[in-house]
């Protein structure tokens, strides 16, 4: 059996940084990977990226090395994708953030509103409602992290938490401050606006469990394979008839709805904001699925049916 | 606000700002500019932005020179200051339709500073009108704006006397910290009587439940200012790679 050569150079500065011989033809990309970090441990597989050209795209940890375009010594250049956290660990922290800091407004806890107001209690019933809608968002989001959803990517840079965690725990304690303040103003049409809203929420809250439980389950545990996602026999995921991100679909419906049963703006501005990212992301799902799938169903829309 | 001072300066400079003409600061430049018809279009609006500008200081010194003295000069240049710098929201257009080089993200927030203190500041709150403060960032935007125009009308035909160039790179070290300070003693001479006229500002209760402070979104603007002098010392490090540059290049000719 005849072993490679594998010689990984700086992609920008050339440099060389690594040789390694006696490389097996069947080793994958990720093996190579945990070789390198031998002889540079600060660079850990999951913080490298590996291609055959200086400015191409990355190669893919489950490619072998025999079957790239290379000769039996092959030149991989490296390219540092900066310090990596897992997606887990995001989602696990940006969730509990929004979680906790709504139930700090909800409680009223000193130093928010005025002292005469602290640990009191709303005598509005929305209020109380939208503090379950809101925790059981976010502990349904956290659960999904932790036993649905399977991700494709391991990690992602660490400036990312930042980022997010600003966005989540941001909003999430504007919106709590006006429910739960002492002068809120409860919704124009009293109960019938609150029921209303409540009814579209909880049927979007199902909808999007069931479009990622039926995402789930496209998807082997521990594999990365990609499939065209189809209606099941659960009516909530006949959406994808029609759209190629039910959930995200779905999302955007709980959030409007919990708007209205608030009648709160930083609410409607949260959501309008979570649109904006979610039809960004949708469009380049959509797109991938265009470009992956040569019979992917024409009717359906990346985002909103028929429109978006 | 803070950008409207980087303004002031990384646009009347390149610096390191995405701005047309900031790529001689990297040496080696692709030359790949819009159309015909686009750089046609481009000269026009230019020359036009050169000349409006060009009306404003006139507009001062004559005001300057009837007067006898340099307080309240706004008045008489406050109809060509709010066309012309209204006007330069069409920078934005232009990146976004891709005829320009730059950065829309970073043209929009440079644009939407110099119009918020226009529109949002100075004409909101009619009693900073007669301050001082005023003329000092009008000054500074209006010798900024006629330099920064004229070099991108002579880089669009492909002929920059190397004075504009000296000037785009060069005046900012006196024009920055100028307009930097004429933006912010306005904002903080507006600040008393935003607080007394509650100034754009939503209180609770209302139906929703929805507040705006306006005075302390105006103490958030003064705070983003902060991290100025880092640009500016940057710009001034910038300046010394260009101009040495471009002196490299003349000793070859």
């Amino acid at each position: 059996m005849k072993h490679y050569e594998v010689e990984i150079l700086d992609a920008k500065t050339r440099e060389k940084l690594c040789f390694l011989d006696k490389v097996e033809p069947h080793a994958t990309i990720a093996e190579i990977k945990n070789l390198f970090t031998k002889s540079h441990p600060q660079w850990y597989p999951t913080r490298q990226s590996l291609r055959l050209d200086p400015k191409g795209k990355s190669l893919k940890d489950e490619d072998v090395l025999q079957k790239l375009p290379v000769g039996t010594t092959a030149t991989l250049y490296f390219r540092d994708l900066g310090a990596q956290i897992s997606w887990v660990t995001v989602f696990l922290t940006e969730y509990t953030g929004p979680l906790f800091i709504y139930l700090l407004f909800y409680f009223r806890v000193p130093f928010i509103y005025g002292h005469k107001y602290d640990f009191t209690s709303s005598r509005h019933t929305v209020v109380h409602l939208a503090c379950i809608c809101h925790s059981f968002h976010y502990i349904k989001r956290l659960l999904e992290t932790l036993f649905v959803h399977r991700f494709s990517h391991g990690t992602m840079p660490l400036r990312n938490i930042f980022k997010n965690c600003t966005y989540y725990w941001g909003f999430a304690a504007w919106m709590a401050y006006y429910i739960n303040h002492p002068l809120y103003t409860p919704p124009t049409y009293g109960a019938q606006q609150v029921k209303l809203a409540l009814a579209i929420f909880v049927i979007c809250q199902l909808g999007n469990f069931s479009i990622h439980m039926a995402l789930r389950d496209l998807r082997p545990a521990g594999s990365k394979t990609r499939k065209i996602p189809y209606p099941t026999k659960n009516p909530f995921t006949w959406l994808f008839l029609l759209v190629s991100c039910p959930n995200y679909t779905y999302e955007l419906g709980s959030w409007i709805s919990f708007a209205l049963m608030t009648q709160c703006l930083p609410v409607a501005l949260f959501s309008l904001v979570g649109f904006t990212q979610m039809t960004i992301w949708a469009k380049g799902k959509h797109r991938s699925y265009l470009k992956e799938f040569r019979d992917y169903p024409p009717l359906r829309m990346p985002i909103i049916p028929f429109l978006l | 606000m803070a950008v409207a001072a980087a303004t002031a300066a990384s646009r009347g400079n390149g610096g390191g700002g995405g701005r047309a003409g900031a790529g001689e600061a990297s040496g080696a430049r692709k030359k790949k500019g819009p159309g015909p018809l686009a750089t046609a279009y481009l000269v026009i609006y230019n020359v036009v932005m050169t000349a409006g500008w060009l009306v404003i200081a006139v507009g001062l010194v004559r005001a300057y020179l009837a007067k006898g003295s340099y307080h309240s000069l706004y008045y008489s240049i406050e109809k060509p200051l709010k066309f012309f710098q209204t006007g330069a929201l069409l920078e934005i257009l232009h990146c976004a339709i891709g005829i320009v080089p730059s950065s829309v993200v970073l043209t929009s927030f440079q644009v939407m500073s110099r119009v918020f203190l226009i529109w949002a500041v100075t004409h909101s709150v009619k009693e900073v009108q007669s301050e001082d403060s005023v003329l000092l960032f009008v000054i500074a935007w209006t010798i900024t704006e006629i330099i920064r125009y004229s070099f991108y009308t002579f880089s669009l035909l492909n002929h920059l006397p190397y004075l504009i160039k000296w000037a785009r790179y060069t005046l900012f070290i006196v024009l920055y910290p100028m307009g930097v300070s004429g933006e912010l003693l306005t904002i903080y001479a507006a600040l008393p009587f935003v607080r007394q006229a509650g100034l754009y500002s939503i209180s609770l209760p209302n139906k929703y439940n929805f507040s705006f402070d306006y005075y302390a979104f105006l103490i958030l603007i003064m705070i983003s200012y902060i991290p100025l002098p880092q640009l500016y010392f940057h710009m001034i490090h910038q300046r010394r790679k260009v101009l040495s540059h471009t002196e490299e290049h003349k000793k070859f000719e």
